[in-house]
This record gives structure tokens, sequence and C-alpha cells, in this order.
């Protein structure tokens, strides 16, 4: 193995930490208004917050059983489609979420 | 939609039954509006190939199934130092004595070494390194604590100890031991043609003497090195060559004592002369067995003793109290 080849999966290693944390935000973010998986998934992409299906419904599934979020099956375009949207609970965590990034970006401002 | 099927399909047999409809239900309805969004915008059907790079692009169905399951590991992150450590003991501890003992008898008697087996050391291997792996992976699942993660106390740690330290109580026990052995063995065993070992008359061969002497000098010198060692508490290459060369002159005098028959006979007052003779026999001819094993003895504690030199040229200064190691 090649050195730029290591170098290149430790930066893919480390981006992909970075991101994992700023995925849950972004998508509880989104789910202020009820979505379904799908336009969830291009209204991140829009925002060049690109997620794979792999990645995003065992996300929603955690965030769901955590009670960050309410889904529910209803059925539009002629099929069945599961949407999520924010509880209660999850409105209050996606608060405290945005104040703590908001802290983060802004010690890391400094730092960089 | 046939390769669309047989791809939910494939995942759905690694997810757990109780969610299985529901993810693949869900999945599903994402990769049809992908395809349903790429017709549209192609303005026709997709061919399997276009669907075949959707899918591919979803990732393999393992993979997919697997990021709905919690993670799992049979061993955990906290267990996992303390299962290595024991499966190293464990398979050391069945590996090592045996390759000694096999060494022992290639070393005294070539002919006895096949009756080891050594081929059932990978068997023996499989089956600790197995049992130790279930037993972790049991404490995993029971929540087991072996070691308290959060009540603990810094002040309960071990003290900081210096892996070429010499601790002045070995030091002080081998020089107590050194003389005590120096005067009773002198005074027993001192070089005669009749030796009275607390009652019992032992005759011994001419050829003790140099069995003795030489016993006599590694004592001294054994005694000499723990009171430099009581005076300066760090091994030093040479200090530590020289205890190496002294344990394996000691062994090496010790094995050869039980096969160069020193014993011509053995007396007591309670044993007939018949008695006498047949126990004299009997130890000349038991002795000699004794000799592999003490060979693998002196192999054991030669293996320590250059493992020491070796950790000498690891650690030559304490990486937490800077100690400097002098030689």
């Amino acid at each position: 193995m090649s050195l730029s080849t290591t170098n290149n999966d430790v930066f893919e290693n480390l981006r992909q930490e970075l991101r994992r944390g700023c995925l849950s935000l972004a998508v509880l973010s989104q789910l202020r208004t009820e979505r379904y998986g799908y336009t969830l998934r291009k209204a991140l992409a829009a925002q060049g917050m690109d997620i794979d299906e792999g990645t995003l419904y065992p996300l929603l599934r955690r965030l769901e059983t955590q009670g960050l979020l309410s889904s529910e099956w209803r059925e539009e375009d002629k099929r069945n489609k599961r949407f999520y949207r924010l509880s209660p609970e999850g409105t209050q965590t996606l608060q405290q979420l945005v104040a703590e990034w908001k802290g983060i970006h802004a010690s890391l401002e400094g730092i960089l | 939609m046939d390769l669309l099927d047989r791809y939910l399909q494939a995942v759905s047999f690694w997810l757990p039954k109780r969610q299985k409809d529901d993810i693949v239900a869900e999945l599903s309805e994402d990769l049809r509006s992908q395809m349903e969004e790429k017709e549209t915008s192609l303005g026709r059907k997709l061919t399997d190939s276009e669907v075949e790079g959707i899918l591919k692009g979803c990732g393999s169905p393992l993979a997919v199934a697997a990021r709905y399951l919690p993670q799992q590991s049979l061993i955990g992150p906290t267990l996992f130092p303390l299962y290595r450590f024991v499966l190293g003991v464990v398979l050391a501890g069945c590996v090592i004595p045996r390759c000694l003992i096999w060494l022992g008898f290639l070393i005294a008697n070539p002919s006895h070494a096949s009756y080891l087996h050594m081929e059932n050391l990978w068997s023996t291997v499989v089956f600790f390194g197995f049992y130790t792996t279930l037993a972790f992976a049991i404490f995993e699942r029971s929540g087991v604590q072996f070691v308290n993660l959060v009540d603990w106390n810094p002040r309960s740690l071990p003290p900081v100890r210096h892996p070429n330290r010499i601790p002045r109580a070995n030091s002080l026990g081998e020089i107590a031991f050194g003389l005590i052995f120096i005067a009773w063995f002198a005074g027993l065993f001192y070089p005669q043609p009749v030796i009275d070992l607390y009652g019992v008359k032992i005759t011994l061969a001419p050829v003790w003497s140099y069995f003795f002497y030489g016993f006599l000098l590694q004592a001294s010198a054994n005694f000499l090195l723990a009171c430099v060692n009581l005076a300066k508490a760090y091994w030093t290459r040479q200090r530590a060559t020289i205890r190496l060369l002294l344990d394996a002159a000691g062994g090496v005098l010790f094995s050869f004592v039980f096969r160069s028959h020193v014993l011509v006979s053995v007396n007591a007052a309670s044993l007939t002369p018949e008695k006498s003779a047949a126990l004299t026999t009997w130890l000349n001819t038991w002795m000699p067995s004794l000799f592999p094993w003490c060979i693998v003895v002196v192999l054991i504690i030669v293996a320590v003793d250059g493992y020491r030199i070796m950790r000498l040229g690891k650690y030559p200064m304490s990486p937490v109290l800077g100690v400097q190691v002098g030689a």
C-alpha cells in the first residue's frame, strides 16, 4: 500500500468521523417539517449534505428509538411511505444540540 | 423489478424478524423513488444494468442489513484488554512448558521426545483458546465487572516500578539464603570418604569434589552479586550477564550430578546391608532419569535471565521516573 493511499484512507476515516456527529444534527433540523426518507435525502443533498440510504434509514430508526422522532406510514402517490417528524423531546434536544454546535463552531473558529 | 426484489430479499435475510418487513418496505420505497426519478429524467424505463448501478450504489445486502443491526461484539472494548492478557497467559501456559519439556527430552533422550505428541499442541491451544473466549463472551453478556470502572481510587493503583529495578527485599533474601546455604552445604557436603547426613552415611565418588567446589564457587559468586545488587538496585547488562552465566553454570552442575553416578553407597543404622545395596542401586538408576527435567528447569531459568538482558536494551531509562540506569 502506497503512502498516498494510506493518507487518503486516514483522511477518509477522519472525514467520516467528522461528518457522523453532524449528520444527526442535520437530520433533526430537517425534520422540523414532516418528510419521508427519500425527500429528506433530497433536501439534505440540496444543501450539500449528501447521505446514502444505508446511513440515513438506520439513523432515523435510532433517533426514533431514542424518542427524538415520531413516524407514521401513509399512502402518497399510490405508495406507502413512512413520514418522520421531530417529537416534542426531539425539538428540545435539537435546541440543545444547536447551542452546542454553535459553541463548538465558535471554539474551532478561534483554534483554527 | 426482478433485480430489486432479489436485492430486497437478500437484505431481508440478514435482518431481525421483528423489523424485517418495516425496514424492507422503507428501503424499497426509497429505491423505487430513485428509479422513478431516473426514468422521468431519461424518459424511458431503466435497463437492467441501470437498475444494477442503483442497487450497487446502495451497498451489498449484508452491508446494508448490518447498518440496521445494533453494534455487536463478542467481547466489548472494556473487557477486551483483560481478555487479551488472560488469553496470552493461558496460551503461554499451554505452549511454553510443553516445548521446554520436549526440548529437555530432545537434548537428554531424543527417543523419548516422540512420546510427547507435539502434534496435539495445536488442539490444546484451540481448546484453551476457545474456552477462554467463551468464558469472556459469557462475562460480557452477563455484565460481570472485573474492574470497578466508576468507583475507583488513584491511591489504590500499584506503585510505579521500573522493570529493571531489583527489589531490595529480593537482594536481602538472596544474601540471607546464600549465607545459610553456603554454611550448610560446606559443613555437610565437604568432600571426604563418608558424609554423615543426619545419621545417614553417604559415600560419594571422588568426582564429587569437583561438584562440591563448583557449587561452592557458584553460591559464593551469587552471594557477592546479591550484595552488589543491594547497593546498586538497577540491573546493568554486566550484572545481568553474570547472573545468567552463574545460573547456567549452577544448573548444568546440578543436572550433571544426576547422571555422574556420584553415589557409591548409602548406609543407615536401620538398614541391613542388602537393603542399603538395593537402595543405592535404585537411587543410581532413578537419578539419571531426572536429568532431562533438570535441563528443562535450567532452560527456563536461562530464558528468564536472557529476557532480563533483553529488557535492559528496551528500558534503559524509566520513562516515568527518569531514572538513569547506571552501567
